[in-house]
């Protein structure tokens, strides 16, 4: 039984964050609610439409478009950033050189802002930018890089089977022997350009307009997948810090027994790392469908320039329903909406926590 | 002492009454006007007008957005920007006054003052509900290095859509510079299709954009981009057309009396020159939009005191400050009497480009910059997207241009 002295303190402590909460999100909501039923547009004395609201959004395409388009993108978004963070976590977990050095530079992104991010992409992605000067130097001279490698390739298979047959139990991707392979490809591949039997392709401009188009890649448009790389880019950092605070608590025994029992590192991966970190893993995934399905910034910055069709989602047709139009807010459609995107987050999470990965640790 | 405690309680009654007699009224506008707007408020108002202070508000949002924002939460400042593009939507919130008591109460100005075409713009069911600071609207502007070095004439008042897309062929000489910076835009592009004959709306209400006079146009439009000869400003690497101008990275652009400044601030050697827009054919017609901002009150403006308001509003379109800002060469005043201006006559090529916009928002076929009902987010969305389409090759004009009509006619609801 606790003192009542305590219930008061720490009622007291909850104070201000509830008192924000009831404002700022239960005051809003059932404000949201309210409006969704009625025709509101910020200054008319609202009617009550019942669920026409609902009803219209579904006959709007842009709001089935915005639909597709958040699912989509919050499917590949997480899968892709959380794998990657992964990955990311584990490698600069191991002690290497330099690792303060890496740890922070994979976390730059995460800590600039979007908007300022987004600015600076845009440019990368113009059609006379940077993606595209890299993408023509690519073009021009493939036949060169795929002759290089293509040798550096022979050259490391011909020396790893000759040490192996010498009985020495060389990796196959031993270092010292992948730079001279490497050197090797180089150097003939120049040879082989100076004496005229490859060259490369004359040049050309690569003009991909990654954001000014409605060109579709798998089905998904362009601009939206311009829009998933970026976001993969800046959102990776910081899933990745809370996968190295998980794995920081994976006790050094575990590893040490799967060395024993002679674990690939794959093995280790799979086996003792992804589910001992189960519970970051919920908590990354948790919060990158979260952020993904409610992807509004990046979608109206490039808005400005790509086709609205092509990086329309939910959240940014409900602030396009109140002010994209130009004429009087379309405040209860928006409300809807608003509504059908919450409630989709809300199932997306349960879903992901009842089939995926939920919050329970390995040792449960 | 008790003397000198008197006295001074006296004085210090005496100055809180005057402190309480200031009223502050807050003016906010687009954060780009900031440099102009503190240079005029601290010339004409503060500490001109008696007991009042003018607090200037920069807006960095989407200026619409802010004003119904504010509108509807009764936090509006005092004195807003009514944009004629949005005018309409927000007059008819009815949350902002009809300034025409004020006007026939003023010996500073009235009705007639104005010049005919503004006032009308802001009036709605015959009240006035702004008055328009300034005005702008579209005209050729010509860097005479670039086409004296190429052999090119000068594009001129004659031109037609033909003879412009000639020199602008000619005088495009990449990647030193491009003929002209175009970017799918429909506050361009659309002058140029009622030019050609299309209407605003068809006259069922439906959308005109599938009309052969729409599709003309675009092709027109277009066709520099597809020829190779006109850069979008992002291909240039620029944020807009003005800037590609500007940069000297292109011979011609599209623009209002707003790229002046700019040019005279980052490039004030220019050689440059500016003319109308060219017409459909010979002797044909000719488009253009008339922009124009106003000064506009909320119904209750939160300093309660409404006829301030309006006095300052009054001397913000005063002849002196008008004059001001003409010569600064910010804009083009909206009061008849200083289209006399010495200015005008001056012959410097700022002074030139000002009155070449100025004479082309008289031209015959010059409508204003404004939407009505449609929404110009919903009108000019669905032009820029077909525009895009048509500049890379996405689409032909005829596709573009159906499907724009298609997705508008969605958008009313038809």
């Amino acid at each position: 039984m606790r003192k009542r002295g305590e219930w008061v303190s720490a009622f007291v402590f909850l104070l201000p964050l509830l008192f924000t909460l009831a404002i700022a999100f239960f005051y809003a909501f059932v404000r949201t609610v309210y409006f969704s039923f009625t025709d509101y547009n910020l200054f008319r004395v609202s009617q009550f439409v019942g669920l026409k609201n609902y009803l219209a959004l579904f006959r709007d395409s842009y709001f089935i478009l915005g639909l597709v388009h958040s699912l989509v993108y919050a499917a590949i978004v997480t899968a892709s950033q959380t794998f990657l963070a992964l990955l990311l976590a584990v490698v600069v977990n191991q002690k290497i050189r330099g690792l303060t050095f890496f740890r922070a530079a994979y976390y730059v992104p995460s800590i600039a802002s979007s908007v300022a991010i987004t600015t600076i992409f845009i440019w990368l992605v113009n059609r006379r930018g940077t993606v595209n000067w890299l993408l023509g130097l690519v073009v021009q001279y493939w036949p060169l890089m795929i002759t290089a490698f293509g040798i550096a390739a022979l050259v490391q298979v011909l020396q790893v089977l000759w040490e192996r047959r010498h009985g020495l139990p060389v990796k196959a991707l031993d270092p010292v022997l992948l730079a001279t392979s490497l050197l090797v490809g180089a150097v003939s591949t120049v040879i082989l350009g100076r004496v005229g039997l490859i060259r490369s392709n004359p040049e050309v401009e690569v003009l991909i307009p990654w954001l000014t188009t409605r060109q579709t890649f798998l089905g998904i448009p362009l601009p939206l997948l311009s829009i998933m790389m970026l976001n993969i880019w800046t959102t990776t950092p910081t899933m990745m810090i809370l996968f190295l605070a998980g794995l920081q608590d994976i006790p050094q025994e575990l590893y040490e027994v799967a060395d024993i029992d002679g674990a690939t590192p794959w093995q280790k991966l799979r086996y003792v790392t992804v589910p001992a970190l189960r519970p970051v893993m919920f908590l990354v995934i948790t919060l990158g469908l979260i952020g993904t399905i409610q992807m509004f910034d990046q979608a109206a910055i490039t808005a400005g320039i790509a086709p609205l069709e092509s990086v329309i989602t939910l959240a940014y047709y409900v602030f396009w329903a109140v002010f994209g139009t130009g004429t009087l807010p379309k405040v209860g459609m928006a409300s809807a909406a608003a509504l059908v995107l919450a409630m989709l987050t809300l199932i997306v999470v349960l879903l992901q926590r009842k089939v995926g990965f939920s919050e329970r640790g390995w040792y449960s | 002492m008790r003397k000198f405690l008197v006295v001074f309680s006296l004085i210090a009654v005496a100055a809180l009454g005057v402190a309480q007699e200031t009223v502050t009224i807050r003016l906010a506008g687009y954060s780009g006007d900031t440099p102009l707007m503190q240079d005029v408020l601290s010339r004409f108002v503060n500490g001109v007008i008696p007991g009042v202070q003018v607090v200037w508000e920069p807006i960095t949002e989407d200026y619409l957005a802010f004003v119904l924002r504010t509108l509807s939460a009764g936090t509006a400042p005092d004195i807003i920007y009514v944009d004629l593009y949005w005018a309409k939507t927000v007059v008819e919130t009815g949350l902002i006054q009809p300034l025409d008591e004020f006007m026939a109460a003023s010996p500073v100005i009235s009705r007639e003052d104005l010049i005919p075409v503004l006032a009308d713009a802001f009036t709605f069911d015959g009240k006035l509900y702004a008055i328009s600071k300034d005005f702008n609207s579209l005209v050729i502007f010509y860097n005479k290095d670039m086409f004296d070095a190429m052999g090119v004439p000068y594009p001129d008042a004659g031109d037609t859509w033909a003879t412009f897309l000639d020199k602008i062929a000619r005088v495009s000489n990449p990647p030193e510079w491009y003929g002209a910076s175009i970017n799918p835009d429909a506050a361009r592009f659309l002058p140029f299709a009622f030019a050609a004959g299309m209407p605003f709306l068809k006259d069922d209400g439906t959308a005109p954009f599938d009309l052969p006079a729409a599709k003309i146009a675009a092709d027109w439009y277009t066709s520099f981009n597809r020829a190779g000869i006109a850069a979008t400003s992002a291909d240039i690497g620029v944020g807009w057309p003005g800037a590609a101008f500007i940069a000297e990275k292109a011979a011609v652009c599209i623009e209002g009396g707003w790229l002046i400044p700019p040019i005279r601030n980052e490039n004030p050697t220019l050689n440059f020159g500016a003319t109308f827009l060219p017409t459909v054919w010979q002797g044909g017609p000719r488009g253009n939009y008339l922009f124009t901002v106003g000064y506009g009150m909320p119904v209750n403006p939160p300093s309660g005191r409404p006829d301030l308001v309006f006095k300052v509003i009054e001397v913000l379109t005063s002849p002196e400050v008008q004059e001001y800002i003409l010569e600064s060469g910010h804009a083009i005043p909206s009061r008849k009497a200083l289209l006399d201006s010495p200015f005008f006559q001056q012959l410097d090529p700022f002074a030139l480009a000002t009155k070449t916009v100025f004479e082309a928002t008289g031209l015959p076929g010059t409508v204003p910059f404004t939407f009505g009902d449609v929404g110009g987010g919903n009108y000019m969305g669905v032009v820029n997207e077909a525009l895009t389409l048509i500049m890379q090759g996405e689409a032909t004009v005829d596709e573009a241009m159906d499907e724009a009509a298609t997705k508008l006619n969605e958008k009313l609801g038809l």
